[in-house]
């Protein structure tokens, strides 16, 4: 019996995954960190525990993949626990997995269990506090890496237990030459302005990237128009929206469409105010400041416990107030 | 507890749903190696759960009994029943029993169902399963192999007959308006009827008159609003006897649907965020003691505003609907299809996902009319622009 779990048909038509590097020596730009990577696990049994951070779609969770295949190499699957710490609600979770994982009996072959602590730094600071007893429990047998987008969130003790390493966005020319070789292997028509639309619209990061890529050749070849009329399909283009409908005073409106995105979507509170953070920068607003005040202060007040939905709405609220 | 200590004893003893009742009798006495499993589907506190351990008692089977929880994955099932049902003579006479299948869906767990369907297939002992509700995808699964039996909300008569049975019983008086405004209430859901009873009879009768002590939601909402003084509205404020979370909710859910100018309404939010944060600081510390307070931040909500006026929801029909309809079918796509994109379920619906159901859409990705989720999928392309 297939398990529809691990091969979803849809996954493997998309491309993000089909053309995710399986090798460290395969990963694009990150040149530096790889060498230095690529000597640290020459002998394993002295590797430290890991830190990668970097923004979004830049090879973080790949590298971390790859060291995970390269150490263990057919053990990987079983030896390897992922864990998305945006996804698992509180410390109790991955406690409870992390601590089954590692007692796991029986281990042949292989220097030690790898765990992959994806998003780390959506943990709040007590569940972080919390960890660092597990990664010192653990640490016997198991290695951390711990992947984070902003590392100022991680509290020093965690960091000083890794080696950290801090990935850069891809270059434009980088990123098109990696897309043009997609685009041949596909084979699909991509002129050199498409493809710099892409990169415009990734900016660095090349998941989007090559998501976008792959909605655009659904419609056609790669050309600058195409990849206009497919950019924007996003979800982050609906926080666009919702600050701009608050900014003009439609507070209802721009409010339940924000309970749309978190309740019948599922996007995280964090992951809603980091876009509407970038969104500011979007729109031409003399009150730039003030907005960014405005948020401040309440992702303030979710960090410490407030309700998001009421937070949020009343954020709203006050941005609706500012114009006039 | 009285809803366990009036349990029936016998199937005789249970009211309502004698047709169902008869017919799972039927089958258990006709039962044969290969006959179909049965699933009872209905409401809670009708007497579900009470007849599957009935039967077995009665015919003297040993009640293999699980529930949702323990049969999330495939490995657990197969643990748990393959024993039972290869090793019959071992144990006596044994008989599975599954309550809440239908809490099986939507864990991100297809593996346990698709085991557990596998088993019902070819039954060797006697199944029964039981679960509030059949619409889900699926329960539409497990309903192929199953004969489905359903049971229904009991009738006010037979629940006023059994109430007073059991205030013979229990030596208790109530009121005939009180009486009915249990039955009313229970819906035809006989543990709550139960339950409600006892709590009135022990000590809460219901109010006949409207005390000022303690006021429901929706009339004091409108009372406080509607207040002459800040005296008045102070003591309406307090006479608001629910716990503090509800409060702040039903403040929260009149201000938004009372039409307000933007600069009310915002003013009005600021002042339900603060109380949120109070809220919020006393469930993180248990500080009970700062509670207190409470009142006196909503108190700053005064104004004698006819605009205002309570509801109970703070968002439109439609949107709860897609909440609780599709919120629920995206949610475990979205759980599936970013644990294997290595990536978190709100990035993953927020990048990936609008990017995949255009390709859908422009049919550059295939979509197999047996997917689970092909539903869901299609009613998302059609909302692309
Ligand atoms: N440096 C890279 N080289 C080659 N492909 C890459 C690189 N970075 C990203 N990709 C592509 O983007 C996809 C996502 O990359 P990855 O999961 O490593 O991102 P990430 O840095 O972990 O991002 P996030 O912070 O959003 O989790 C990969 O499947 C791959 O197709
Ligand atoms: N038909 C009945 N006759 C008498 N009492 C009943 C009947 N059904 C339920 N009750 C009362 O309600 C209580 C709960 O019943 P039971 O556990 O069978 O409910 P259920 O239908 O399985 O509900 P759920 O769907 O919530 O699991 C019993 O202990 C009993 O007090
Ligand atoms: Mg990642
Ligand atoms: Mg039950």
């Amino acid at each position: 019996m297939g398990n529809r779990q691990e091969d979803h048909m849809l996954l493997t038509g998309m491309w993000v995954e089909k053309y995710r590097p399986s090798k460290l020596s395969e990963i694009v730009n990150q040149t530096e960190i790889i060498s230095s990577l690529e000597s640290l696990i020459k002998d394993p049994t002295d590797m430290p525990h890991l830190m990668f951070s970097g923004s979004a779609g830049v090879g973080k969770t790949t590298t971390a993949l790859c060291i995970s295949r390269q150490i263990l190499g057919e053990y990987s699957r079983d030896y390897t626990l992922e864990l998305n710490a945006s996804d698992e609600r509180g410390i109790g979770m991955v406690r409870e997995k992390v601590k089954k994982f590692s007692r796991y009996a029986g281990m042949v072959d292989v220097p030690f269990k790898i765990i992959i602590l994806d998003e780390a730094d959506e943990m709040t600071s007590d569940a972080q506090t919390a960890l660092r007893r597990i990664i010192e429990d653990t640490a016997k047998y198991c290695r951390f890496i711990l992947i984070a987008n902003n590392i100022s969130k991680i509290i020093a003790p965690i960091q000083s237990r890794c080696a950290t390493f801090k990935f850069t966005t891809i270059p434009e020319e980088e990123m098109i030459n990696h897309l043009e070789t997609i685009a041949k292997k596909e084979k699909v028509k991509a002129d050199k302005n498409g493809l710099k639309a892409i990169y415009d619209y990734s900016e660095g990061d090349l998941r989007h990237a090559i998501n976008l890529m792959q909605a655009t050749a659904s419609i056609g070849e790669i050309s600058e128009v195409n990849v206009k009329i497919s950019a924007g399909l996003t979800k982050t283009s609906d926080v666009d929206d919702i600050l701009k409908m608050a900014l003009s005073g439609k507070i209802i409106e721009s409010r339940e469409k924000m309970i749309e995105l978190i309740k019948v979507y599922g996007m995280s509170e964090s992951d809603f105010l980091k876009y509407l953070n970038s969104a500011v920068f979007k729109i031409n607003h003399e009150k730039i400041s003030s907005i960014l005040q405005v948020i401040a202060k309440y992702d303030y007040r979710i960090l410490v416990g407030a309700n998001p939905e009421i937070q949020l709405s009343s954020l709203l609220a006050e941005l609706g107030k500012l114009e006039k | 507890m009285w809803s366990e200590k009036y349990r029936p004893q016998n199937i005789s003893d249970m009211i309502g749903n004698e047709e169902s009742r008869s017919l799972i009798i039927e089958w258990l006495t006709k039962w044969k190696k290969g006959t179909k499993p049965i699933l009872l589907v209905g409401p809670p506190g009708i007497g579900k759960t009470t007849i599957a351990y009935l039967i077995a008692k009665q015919f003297q089977y040993d009640l293999i009994g699980l529930n949702a929880s323990d049969v999330r994955s495939k490995s657990q099932i197969n643990e748990i029943l393959l024993p039972v049902l290869g090793n019959v003579s071992v144990m006596g006479i044994p008989m599975i029993f599954i309550d809440e299948v239908d809490g099986i869906h939507g864990r991100g767990d297809f593996g346990g169902a698709e085991a557990l369907i596998e088993i019902l297939k070819e039954p060797t002992i006697p199944i029964i399963l039981a679960a509030n509700s059949d619409i889900s995808d699926k329960m539409k699964n497990i309903k192929k192999v199953v004969k489905t039996i359903f049971f229904k909300p009991i009738p006010p008569r037979l629940l006023k007959i059994h109430l007073e049975n059991i205030m013979v019983k229990e030596n208790a008086t109530l009121s005939l308006g009180s009486m009915i405004k249990v039955i009313e209430k229970s819906k035809g859901d006989i543990r709550s009827m139960i339950n409600l009873t006892q709590s009135f009879v022990t000590g809460f009768d219901p109010p006949v008159e409207k005390s000022f002590e303690n006021i429901n939601v929706e009339d004091g909402i409108n009372a406080f609003f509607k207040a002459n003084s800040i005296d008045e509205a102070r003591s309406v404020l307090y006479s608001i006897q629910i716990d503090p979370k509800s409060k702040i909710d039903a403040f929260y859910s009149s201000i938004l649907t009372s039409n307000l100018d933007n600069i009310t309404l915002a003013k009005f939010l600021e002042i339900i965020s603060e109380a949120d944060m109070l809220y919020g600081k006393i469930m993180k510390t248990q500080n009970w003691r700062l509670l207190r307070y409470l009142n006196e931040i909503l108190i700053k909500l005064y104004k004698n505003d006819q605009r205002m006026r309570y509801s109970q929801y703070s968002i439109s029909w439609p949107l709860l609907n897609r909440i609780r309809w599709d919120g629920k079918k995206i949610k475990s796509v979205s759980s599936i299809m970013a644990k294997n994109l290595h990536l978190s379920s709100s990035k993953f619906i927020t990048i990936c996902f609008p990017y995949m159901m255009f390709c859908i859409k422009n049919n550059k990705l295939q979509l197999d009319s047996d997917d689970i989720f092909y539903d869901i999928f299609q009613k998302e392309i059609e909302l692309i622009k």
